[in-house]
């Protein structure tokens, strides 16, 4: 299973922005409830055990706030040139 | 066990908590690639001059990343990085700038730094409106696209940037978008590794300016229109002009090796100092 790591406080809102919500292929971000310091609402993870470890939310992220942490037993990551036009 | 930080932020100076930008906006993507670029390649951020200029995109490096960043005067940048290159030729130098800034103000630079053949990555965000003054049509615009100084619609033409800088005479030219940031690091590892003058046109998306113009209107409308509308380069040299019409081309134009200015430089200096040195004998 991988770990996804959200720093609350980097975020700059799933309304605002949505770019981890958009390249997830598993569809597991939504808003939390929650408001971050700057008054944002930063993604939460639906099922965490869906993850499949492609780390798309953590490239994408403008923010740096993702870090998806990978255990040894998970496929590669997404082939690079899967999504080259 | 979770991490308190990113990672990433060992490259970052401590006392910036959060970037610049605007939400959804497309340069802590391209930020984060040359980080990432850095990181796989194993580099010291001692190793590296940052250059940037004025414009949104020129808050990537200057105050943000945590090595020396020098922030010039608009459209300068490159001409700063050529004296910081000539000056410190054992220091990798970085240029990280807009369209507005290196294609604008200071497209001659941009031209003649490729021409010279001088040792700089280029990284040139592109997103195709000048941003940060208010969306006033730039000179990367879509022709048609209507903006607050264009309210008929821009009846100009567009820059297209990595064609031109390969035209110009640089050693490794490479264009992508925020939705090919994995392409996008790659390019810019083989941009810092070429010994010469490279260029790596990151194509943005500026959501608010460009977003407003464009009616696309959200970071995310923008990327899937990236997505629906990138060809790769080996693709579009088999189609027709027709069918490329208002598509982005992505992919690598240049990757050659050829003489570069810092290394002749280097090595005249040698010569004119040993036939001094000789005179001194004789």
């Amino acid at each position: 299973m991988s770990k996804v790591n959200i720093f609350r406080q980097s975020c700059k809102g799933v309304d605002d922005c949505g770019i981890c919500k958009f390249v997830c292929p598993q569809d597991l971000f939504q808003a939390c409830q929650e408001m971050n310091a700057a008054g944002y609402f930063p993604p939460e993870i639906k099922d965490e055990s869906q993850c499949t470890g492609c780390r798309n939310c953590m490239v994408y992220c403008p923010d740096f706030a993702i870090w998806v942490e990978k255990t040894d037993d998970q496929p590669a990551e997404e082939d690079e040139d899967k999504n080259a036009g | 066990m979770s991490v308190s930080e990113h990672p990433l932020r060992k490259y970052t100076r401590r006392h910036i908590t959060r970037t610049t930008t605007c939400p959804g906006c497309g340069i802590g993507t391209v930020s984060q690639a040359i980080l990432r670029a850095i990181d796989e390649l194993g580099l010291d951020m001692d190793d590296f001059v940052f250059v940037s200029g004025i414009g949104c995109s020129a808050w990537i490096p200057s105050p943000f990343y945590a090595a020396d960043t020098l922030h010039t005067t608009h459209g300068r940048p490159i001409a700063f990085a050529t004296g910081v290159k000539l000056g410190l030729p054992d220091k990798n130098v970085m240029v990280v700038s807009g369209d507005g800034d290196l294609t604008a103000i200071g497209g001659n630079h941009l031209i003649h730094a490729a021409r010279r053949n001088v040792d700089l990555t280029v990284v040139l965000v592109n997103n195709g409106i000048y941003g940060m003054t208010g969306g006033q049509t730039a000179p990367t615009t879509p022709r048609g696209l209507t903006t607050i100084t264009s309210p008929y619609g821009t009846m100009e033409h567009h820059f297209d940037i990595a064609p031109m800088v390969a035209a110009a005479g640089a050693s490794f030219v490479a264009r992508w978008t925020t939705y090919h940031p994995r392409q996008m690091t790659r390019s810019i590892k083989k941009g810092i590794q070429k010994k010469g003058f490279a260029l790596i046109e990151a194509v943005s998306q500026c959501p608010v300016q460009y977003g407003k113009a464009s009616k696309l209107g959200s970071a995310v409308r923008i990327l899937e229109y990236f997505k629906e509308n990138s060809v790769r380069i080996d693709k579009a040299r088999a189609m027709e002009a027709e069918a490329l019409a208002g598509k982005i081309i992505v992919g690598e134009w240049v990757d050659i090796a050829k003489a570069e200015l810092t290394q002749e430089w280097t090595e005249l200096r040698r010569k004119l100092r040993e036939e001094s040195e000789c005179h001194k004998l004789i």
